[in-house]
């Protein structure tokens, strides 16, 4: 299993976040995690990155538990969240090369051009992330996830701001991730990205998975519209 | 082993380069530290100024290095705040006490270059000879260099990545850093000839009066502090 | 169970108080200070123990009573430490007619009572979440603890010019400061665990209000 997410408990002093949260993801699998602002998306996302301990349960990723053997389990781990961890003192091909060294990605030139031209971040190498416009600090944070070849790919809501091209070309990159064996946890409010590129939907709601289903087992246009208006109903 | 000097070495060349495109720290420390030293050199042009010099520019020294050196610590992890980067180092496949070490080396190097420039400085101000030796002098300006960036890096990753008021972090690290600054300003006023340097004849513990022993105490002292503090960093670090 | 610590310590301290007024005086007066200044350093440095112990304890456990006796130990011990500081200063003010000096004595009085002080000061000022918060102020207390040692060992390097010279010469001075000693030091736990119940109070009542 790629990604095994057991028991996974967390509680901000006595205000419960997640509720003994199970997940199993095999490898070549997408699963998009649904669910409202506060839910504990992030706060799950972040724990199986290993930045959060978890009051109780553990994440294993690829057989590595992430507390027990975090260097391990983290060398397969790739994220792209909200921020770009990019320096914006530091040029497109600075950063890159300072997250490679920092994995130790073999060929550490060729990779980072590889990506640079799956990303098509080529032309703005030279530019320091400080004048990127969030378009391409998100590309520049996708390369930085992918660069050492990670068999897990976490992404906290990552069409967020993105205009259609942006989308369709993360769409692409995700696909490709998956085909190519590894496996994806997302979670987006965005229900048609989110179906559109997932094999598998799960709605978390207080710290619970209230639905866990493979999308062909589900109506996905209902989904959509039952989603909508579920989130409706509880903002 | 291979894996901690690779993480350690890429976290602080990207310190360093992030520090000199920035350009803002090592500027303000240096002007800092001299206006310091004008502003206490003034202070003591009264009476007999020459027979204090020594004592007062030891004085200077070390305020200058104290207030500048709080400055180089909060630039630690300033870097790591913006876009989520510490995010970036903490999902790494590295052991959190790298980061520790990295950001420590950072600061002492930043710390040195700064006594390079301000050190003479104050030699000049107050008129200053080095009766000791200037090993000793660089041993001694060492030794305070790693103390302060000890105790800075890890509280500066404490407080900074929660965005507080510099000063909390400024007490913080003089509070700890106060018995080291005893022997620290001795083993400078025997340096700059104010005091007679009294070897440990008598029984080991008879430190007044020793150079050997001020000396031996800061590496002892920083001995502990680098090792806790490498210890405890990764509590301090995690959310 | 507290309440006799109480007791006891008063009791204690009203019988050694009874004793150093009268068979057990020091000669001059104000050397009499002493009986209380020595107590209160010796609980100064032991609250720090218990202040170690529970930034220890929180720390492996993760359970909020140590750090809530972490806290109190800090409150009691910055007053002790507060008390030793102002006593130290008047019996250097009698004794060598000067309110200070740099002497190793004075000098370690004066960084607990910083240490202490900071420890508060970071208790109330960091922000961001109480757990970290909590953290944070462990990692402190087991630095500062560490501190200590240095700090005495330090003391030694400054010349000492003034040196204590009394010596406690009958046994009703020795029983008066040995009994002053344990009733402060009962006093200072009973102090802690009240501290302690109180803030776990004020806390349950936080949080119930805010449900």
């Amino acid at each position: 299993m790629a990604l095994s997410v057991c028991s996974i408990r967390k509680a901000y002093g006595t205000r419960p976040v997640l509720r003994n949260v199970d997940l199993a993801v095999p490898g070549g699998q997408a699963v998009c995690l649904f669910g409202i602002n506060g839910a504990g998306k992030s706060t799950l996302l972040r724990i199986v990155a290993g930045l959060l301990r978890p009051d109780g349960g553990d994440v294993t990723i690829n057989e590595h538990d992430v507390r027990k053997h975090p260097e391990a389990a983290k060398q397969q781990l790739g994220m792209i969240s909200h921020a770009s961890m990019a320096y914006p003192e530091l040029t497109v091909h600075e950063n890159l090369t300072f997250a490679a060294r920092l994995y130790g990605v073999p060929n550490r030139m060729e990779r980072i051009e590889e990506l640079l031209a799956g990303t098509e971040l080529a032309p703005f190498r030279h530019d320091r992330a400080a004048i990127l416009s969030r378009g391409l600090l998100q590309r520049l944070a996708i390369a930085r996830a992918l660069l050492h070849r990670p068999t897990v790919l976490l992404a906290d809501e990552p069409f967020t701001g993105l205009d259609a091209g942006a989308s369709d070309r993360l769409l692409a990159i995700f696909d490709r991730f998956v085909r190519d064996g590894g496996s994806i946890l997302m979670t987006t409010h965005d229900t048609r990205m989110g179906v559109r590129c997932c094999q598998r939907v799960a709605v978390l709601d207080k710290g619970v998975l209230i639905l866990d289903a493979m999308k062909d087992q589900i109506d996905s246009d209902r989904f959509a519209d039952d989603y909508l208006s579920y989130a409706r109903s509880k903002s | 082993m291979k894996d901690l000097w690779r993480g350690l070495r890429a976290i602080l060349v990207k310190d360093i380069a992030v520090e000199l495109r920035a350009r803002q720290v090592l500027p303000t420390m240096v002007v800092l530290g001299m206006l310091i030293v004008f502003i206490l050199r003034m202070a003591s042009e009264s009476g007999s100024a020459s027979a204090g010099a020594p004592v007062m520019g030891a004085a200077a020294l070390w305020i200058a290095f104290l207030f500048s050196g709080l400055l180089a610590q909060e630039r630690s992890f300033a870097s790591e705040q913006q876009n989520g980067c510490i995010d970036g180092l903490l999902l790494a496949p590295l052991d959190v006490g790298t980061i520790y070490l990295a950001k420590l080396l950072a600061n002492v190097i930043v710390l040195t270059i700064f006594e390079a420039i301000v050190v003479p400085i104050v030699m000049m101000s107050f008129n200053l000879h080095v009766a000791g030796g200037w090993l000793g002098l660089a041993i001694v300006l060492l030794l305070g260099n790693v103390g302060i960036s000890s105790i800075g890096t890890l509280f500066s990753a404490a407080v900074q990545l929660t965005r507080t008021r510099g000063s909390l972090l400024s007490i913080v690290v003089l509070v700890i850093l106060m018995p080291m600054m005893i022997p620290a300003s001795f083993a400078l006023l025997v340096l700059f000839g104010a005091m007679p340097d009294h070897a440990a004849g008598s029984s080991p513990f008879a430190f007044v009066g020793s150079f050997h022993a001020a000396v031996g105490y800061m590496l002892a002292f920083d001995a502990v502090f680098v090792v806790a503090c490498w210890l405890l960093f990764g509590i301090v670090v995690e959310e | 169970m507290r309440r006799l610590l109480f007791a006891l310590a008063f009791v204690l301290l009203i019988v050694s108080t009874w004793i150093g007024l009268t068979e057990g005086q020091i000669v001059p007066v104000a050397r009499n200070i002493l009986y209380v200044h020595v107590p209160n350093s010796v609980c100064a440095l032991l609250c720090f123990v218990v202040l170690l112990a529970a930034s220890i304890g929180y720390l492996t456990t993760g359970r909020q009573a140590w750090d809530l006796a972490a806290v109190a130990s800090a409150e009691v011990g910055f007053v002790f430490a507060t008390i030793l500081n102002a006593t130290g200063m008047l019996f250097s003010r009698a004794e060598w007619n000067i309110w200070w000096t740099p002497s190793p004595r004075l000098v370690t009085s004066a960084i607990l009572w910083f240490l202490y002080a900071v420890y508060l000061i970071l208790r109330v000022s960091l922000p961001g979440s109480r757990h970290r918060n909590a953290r944070i102020c462990a990692v402190f207390g087991i630095l500062a603890f560490l501190d200590v040692p240095l700090v005495f060992v330090s003391a030694r390097f400054i010349p000492d010019i003034h040196r204590p010279s009394f010596s406690l010469d009958s046994a009703w001075q020795t029983a008066a400061l040995m009994l002053g000693m344990a009733g402060t030091a009962l006093l200072a736990g009973a102090l802690i665990w009240l501290r302690t119940s109180l803030l776990r109070g004020s806390l349950s009542l936080e949080e119930e209000l805010l449900h």
